[in-house]
């Protein structure tokens, strides 16, 4: 799906990828070190969510820097503060969503909102967040109901991807909350959200893969081969 | 269209191999026994006159010694059960998991594991005392779990799964038992510890501490309450039995294993109670200490290997034990079975009447010769008894074997009377014990040991079906479905099934095997499944091609590994305890990627209804005993009696559909209206302590009149069509749902029928590929099915059932009068009402479904009811068999997951009952998509001639 049409959005694609293979991991394993794994769907670990925030906005502000350099920042410079009001506003809505969805989905309705919460705000920050920072509101909007393809746009694609792994991680999460292991962290959310981290994870890590996959494979075309499968992969999801 | 009843037929057939499958297995895998309700009895010394007869017909009514008495009664070959005269109190320690080699003491280890060697109290007392104290292997039948060995060691029978008697529900010991002897000889019974007991064996108790047995991880609270009140307790005398129950050691090994400091600490800890108690205990008190069951290495039971069943038996009395030199060895293997006549000879009454052990003489006092033959004639004679009216009873046992037995415990009752020296008494002692082993081991082949051959040949035979089925439905071109049953086929194979009875019978008859039964299930699910191989290898073209030509979408592949996943996780009992999460997680999972895949606003707006309701029907879920928390906090259970807020909601959830549905549903709608009403009024006349019961059940008969009315109608013809008189049977079923279910569940009813509404719409708006109008193939797809099945399935907990023999419950059968004041006909009607009533509380959603199912084919503007008659059968056809053989796949699994897991710890408590179930289900599934798919044909639009 990507083409080596584009170098520089792609090398793009591939850097920011691989921060978030590095942060990411980095990030839990300091919370795992600290011994707050388990307490990590309390609101007490609000600060992990600050740190994926702002690892994320870099992010985008990366991947959109140079983006056709004049056109986008006369754009931005028009209304840039009803641009993040709606922006909050549209993440907020989406939150409620995914709040509202993870309760339907059967986590517990009258206690563990703080919990829940949590899940929720985080899935947000994953998926339609950097979304949101990349294109704004309006254009993610659209994505959002299919009103735009997205088809050409790599970094959207890899944008998309990445949503979708991490909502595929937080559903197989739920998989071990009812055996009767007993233990710490079979805890509502904490099966889930490590697994939304995981699947987001797991969609960078492909990233990462397919692109020097496919800078090798210009070189030795036998790997092409594998690149195949990996796009076969993608495309059944 | 002759062979529109072709389709129906094959339907007939299809279910009747799951369901022939289903009785092989459950042949095979379901140990029962027959519970009697017979209860021992006893006549005192006082009442028999001096020649041994009883006071009424005595010719000799002087006095004489007691002695002379016995041997008299004893003589008599006729007299009635005698009491004993002597009675001891006895102190009954049950420390649950207590194996033999935790009671072994090795000076020579010089590194002991965590096990070894705490309990050296035991030693040092045999030491000390020997004539006092005995140190046995006390060996348990499977299956090892402490439930089936409580109830084992009171009644000293050989306890299975299903113990059938006349009162199913209650978890309540129906038999005769050591604690109803006690308090039958006007003794009493104190119970400290596991309410286990308590729930056996309610309202016996002079005083009873039980506490709440299911915390697995709590190893302490339950011990620590037992000893703050049992040294009070051996203080008072008002007691004849003192039972008390340990759980701490069975607790730890089920936590840690036997190899852990924890079991060192816990032993350690019953090693300091037994040094105290053995202290306090008064001098002609008799006490016992058993293990009732071993464990594994891993620390679990409920298996048959060695080390389950072998637990330790200690007994003590100060004042010294009886038995001869050859009975007292420590370490010799007695049976647990024995228990019970030992210690009610010990308390001075029979033994009780199911119970098939013989009497230890080792740890009773010691006896005169003509008690000790009292004793043995008391057993001797209860076995008899109970052999004759097991074999009244019950089929299970052939005839001769029985006659046998019941002839040589005769013998043994008339030889005690010839006793004189002592050679001769233990010559008899051990004949006896010789012949109860015989007549234990003819039970415990019929109790205790599976079937496996049928086992393995029923799953065999449903294998089969699903297989050849599934390639059928799967790859069969739609459109070759109406030349096929056109065709002979469905007459030939039910012609070769006509002859293979034909064949068994004559088999049958010439004696050539013994079960006719399974000789037919075999033979005739073989033959079906070469019948139907032949079908699918001369459509091999068809098939081949419709694969290689197929692509399906990514939420119908979900679809399907949804379902296979909700079947493959049976084999975990976590699943199957928290099934109804598990549930409506895949139902909504597959319902949000078909809304997602339709894409529409609408699509949203109606998965989040569709959630909505689930959620709010987890109101009426509950939970069960394992759900530990949730239970223990009461779970929130609707009760039986409905509270004032559930008569509202019940009463407004009904009114709501018949108001919403009637305007729809044409003439019939008044139908379901007049029912509904009749609903309506029994719940509110019957409500609260105003309400008039005899009125109420009268209203409730009325409903069923009206719906089995209707029901009747719905078979008018009107050529307008099949979904309207669908619609409206769903409607009567969901009505005849909200009855059985009482006030108390009508809206949980309410929420399913909504949920299934959501989800038909959502699935007529699935979008189709190609430029088609119809939307046949999508909606046929077995996807749609798989979620259908899903939805169904969870309805089961929707409706606050749970898969516990425990949670079912019995009031429905009774909401309309009770059933057993029926006139009995050559077949008891009255059983008949009260099992499909109880049917239909259970499994009136999947039935409720199951007629439903054409729906999915049929609802909506692009439906395939706008198709000609032909294409309209076969896309109806083809639905209900996909959803069918969801369900079959489903019992499938958990047969096999029983079968694997026969000698699990949790197989009796989750596997079994979730088998038994998910049969039901399956039939109830089979039996509505039947009245679907015959409503469907009948009222078919009669096709043009030009088609």
């Amino acid at each position: 799906m990507f083409s080596l049409n584009n170098q520089l959005e792609l090398r793009r694609v591939t850097i920011s990828s691989l921060n978030t293979c590095i942060y990411l991991p980095s990030i839990v394993t300091i919370v795992s070190y600290k011994g707050l794994l388990y307490s990590i769907g309390n609101g007490s670990s609000f600060y992990v969510l600050v740190l994926i925030f702002i690892a994320e906005l870099l992010k985008s502000f990366y991947l959109s820097s140079s983006n056709d350099i004049q056109g986008k920042k006369i754009k931005l410079n028009k209304n840039r503060a009803g641009d993040i009001v709606k922006s909050f506003l549209f993440l907020l809505g989406t939150l409620t969503s995914f709040f509202v969805g993870i309760i339907l989905f059967g986590a517990p309705v009258l206690d563990y909102h703080e919990e829940t919460l949590m899940l929720s705000t985080l899935l947000t920050l994953l998926t339609v967040f950097p979304l949101i920072a990349y294109t704004g509101v309006e254009s993610s909007m659209q994505l959002l109901f299919g009103v735009r393809s997205y088809a050409k746009d790599t970094v959207i694609d890899m944008l998309v991807t990445n949503a979708l792994l991490t909502v595929c991680g937080a559903w197989l999460g739920a998989i071990v909350i009812p055996l009767d292991w007993n233990t710490p962290w079979q805890q509502w959310p904490i099966p889930c959200y490590l697994g939304a981290i995981g699947g987001y994870l797991l969609a960078n890590v492909l990233t990462v893969l397919k692109v020097t996959l496919m800078s090798a494979a210009y070189k030795y075309p036998s790997l092409n081969f594998l690149v195949n499968i990996l796009n076969k992969l993608c495309i059944s999801k | 269209m002759k062979e529109k009843w072709n389709f129906i037929l094959y339907l007939v057939w299809f279910s009747y191999l799951i369901l022939s499958a289903i009785i092989m297995f459950g042949h095979g895998f379901l140990l029962s026994r027959k519970a009697l309700s017979d209860i021992s009895e006893c006549l005192p010394l006082k009442e028999f006159g001096c020649d041994g007869r009883e006071l009424a017909t005595s010719t000799a009514k002087g006095s004489c010694k007691d002695e002379e008495k016995i041997l008299r009664i004893l003589a008599n070959r006729g007299a009635p059960v005698t009491c004993a005269t002597t009675r001891h109190r006895v102190v009954f320690i049950l420390v649950d998991a207590l194996r033999y080699d935790f009671t072994e003491y090795d000076d020579s280890l010089v590194k002991p594991l965590h096990y070894q060697n705490k309990l050296p109290v035991l030693r040092e007392t045999l030491e000390k005392w020997p004539e006092r104290t005995r140190l046995f292997r006390f060996m348990a039948d499977p299956p090892t779990t402490t439930l089936q060995r409580v109830k084992a060691l009171v009644t000293g029978s050989l306890p299975t799964f299903i113990d059938a008697s006349s009162n199913f529900a209650a978890m309540e010991l129906q038999e005769d038992n050591i604690i109803d002897q006690v308090a039958k000889g006007g003794g009493k019974a104190v119970l400290l510890g596991d309410d286990t007991w308590s729930r056996l064996i309610p309202g016996k108790w002079l005083r009873s501490h039980a506490q709440y047995s299911f915390h697995t991880w709590d190893l302490d609270t339950v011990d620590t309450e037992v000893d703050s009140k049992i040294y009070n307790e051996l203080k008072s005398h008002d007691w004849d039995l003192l039972v008390a129950h340990y759980l701490g050691v069975d607790h730890a090994g089920h936590r840690y294993g036997p190899n852990h400091p924890e079991m060192a600490r816990k032993l350690n800890e019953t090693n300091s109670r037994l040094r105290k108690i053995i202290e306090f205990l008064p001098p002609d008190v008799l006490l016992y200490v058993v293990g009732d069951h071993g464990m594994t290495e891993s620390g679990d039971h409920g298996g048959e290997s060695k080390a389950e069943r072998t637990a330790a038996f200690f007994a003590y009395r100060s004042s010294g034990l009886g038995g001869e030199k050859s009975e007292i060895e420590t370490g010799r293997e007695v049976q647990q079975t024995d228990l019970a006549p030992t210690l009610s000879a010990a308390l001075g009454r029979p033994p009780p009447s199911p119970s098939l052990g013989s009497i230890l003489l080792a740890v009773l006092p010691e006896m005169t010769m003509t008690e000790t033959l009292l004793h043995f004639s008391n057993n001797m004679k209860q076995i008899t008894h109970y052999l004759i009216r097991y074999g009244e009873e019950s089929q299970q046992i052939s005839l001769d074997k029985l006659a046998n037995l019941i002839n040589i415990t005769r013998d043994h009752v008339e030889r005690a009377a010839s006793i004189s020296t002592n050679d001769e008494l233990n010559n008899y002692i051990i004949d006896v014990r010789v012949l109860v082993d015989n007549v234990r081991g003819v039970f415990r082949e019929v109790w205790v040991e599976f079937d496996s051959l049928s086992m393995l040949r029923a799953l065999l035979l449903m294998l089969l079906a699903i297989f050849f089925n599934w390639l059928l439905t799967e790859g069969l071109p739609m459109e070759r479905l109406p030349a096929v049953f056109a065709s002979s086929f469905v007459p030939s194979g039910f012609i070769s099934m006509i002859v293979c009875i034909g064949l068994c019978y004559t088999g049958y008859y010439f004696k050539m095997f013994e079960d006719l039964e399974h000789a037919i299930i075999l033979s005739t699910g073989m033959v079906s499944g070469f019948i139907v191989c032949a079908l699918i290898i001369m459509h091999w073209d068809g098939i081949t091609q419709r694969w290689y030509e197929g692509r399906s979408q990514f939420y119908e592949r979900f679809s399907r590994s949804a379902l296979v996943g909700s079947a493959a996780v049976l084999v975990s009992n976590s699943y199957i305890i928290e099934e109804g999460a598990t549930l409506s997680y895949l139902t909504l999972s597959v319902l949000a990627l078909m809304a997602w895949n339709t894409g529409t606003i609408k699509a949203l707006a109606l998965w989040v209804c569709c959630g909505v309701v689930m959620t709010v029907s987890r109101i009426y879920r509950g939970c069960r005993e394992e759900q530990g928390d949730c239970w223990t906090t009461g779970g929130a259970v609707p009760s039986g009696q409905a509270s004032r807020i559930a008569l509202v909601m019940a009463l407004g959830s009904m009114a709501g559909v018949v108001v919403l549905v009637r305007r729809h549903t044409g003439w019939r709608g008044h139908g379901v209206v007049v029912a509904g009403c009749f609903a309506c009024a029994h719940w509110a006349v019957g409500w609260g302590s105003l309400g008039s019961p005899s009125r109420s059940r009268l209203l409730a008969r009325g409903a069923w009149l009206v719906i089995a009315t209707m029901l009747g109608l719905l078979w008018k013809k009107e050529g307008q069509g099949a979904t309207l008189p669908l619609t409206v049977c769903a409607l009567l079923l969901y009505v005849a749902n909200t009855l059985v279910l009482g006030a108390a569940y009508a809206p949980s009813a309410s929420l399913a029928l909504l949920a299934g509404f959501l989800a038909l719409n959502i699935v007529s708006l699935l979008k189709t590929e190609g430029s088609t109008k119809l939307s046949i193939t999508t909606r046929c797809s077995s996807s749609v099915a798989c979620m259908w099945a899903l939805l169904a399935s969870y309805q089961f907990y929707g409706m606050g059932h749970h898969a516990t023999l425990g949670h079912v419950r019995w009031g429905p059968a009774f909401h309309a009068g009770d059933p057993n004041y029926l006139p009995e006909y050559p077949v008891a009607i009255g059983h008949i009402v009260i099992g499909s009533l109880v049917f239909i509380d259970l499994f009136g959603m999947q039935l409720m479904f199951g007629a439903a199912v054409p729906l999915l084919a049929l609802w909506g503007r692009n439906g395939a009811a706008a198709a000609g008659p032909r294409t309209q059968l076969a896309a109806v056809f083809s639905l209900c068999l996909k959803f069918v053989l969801c369900f079959a796949i489903r019992v499938f699994a958990i047969a096999i997951s029983a079968t694997v897991h026969c000698r699990h710890l949790m197989i009796w408590g989750v596997f079994t009952p979730k088998l038994l179930f998910e049969s039901g289900a399956c039939a109830a599934a089979l039996l509505g998509t039947l009245i679907g798919a015959t409503l469907t044909v009948r009222h078919l639009p009669t096709p043009q001639r030009t088609s």
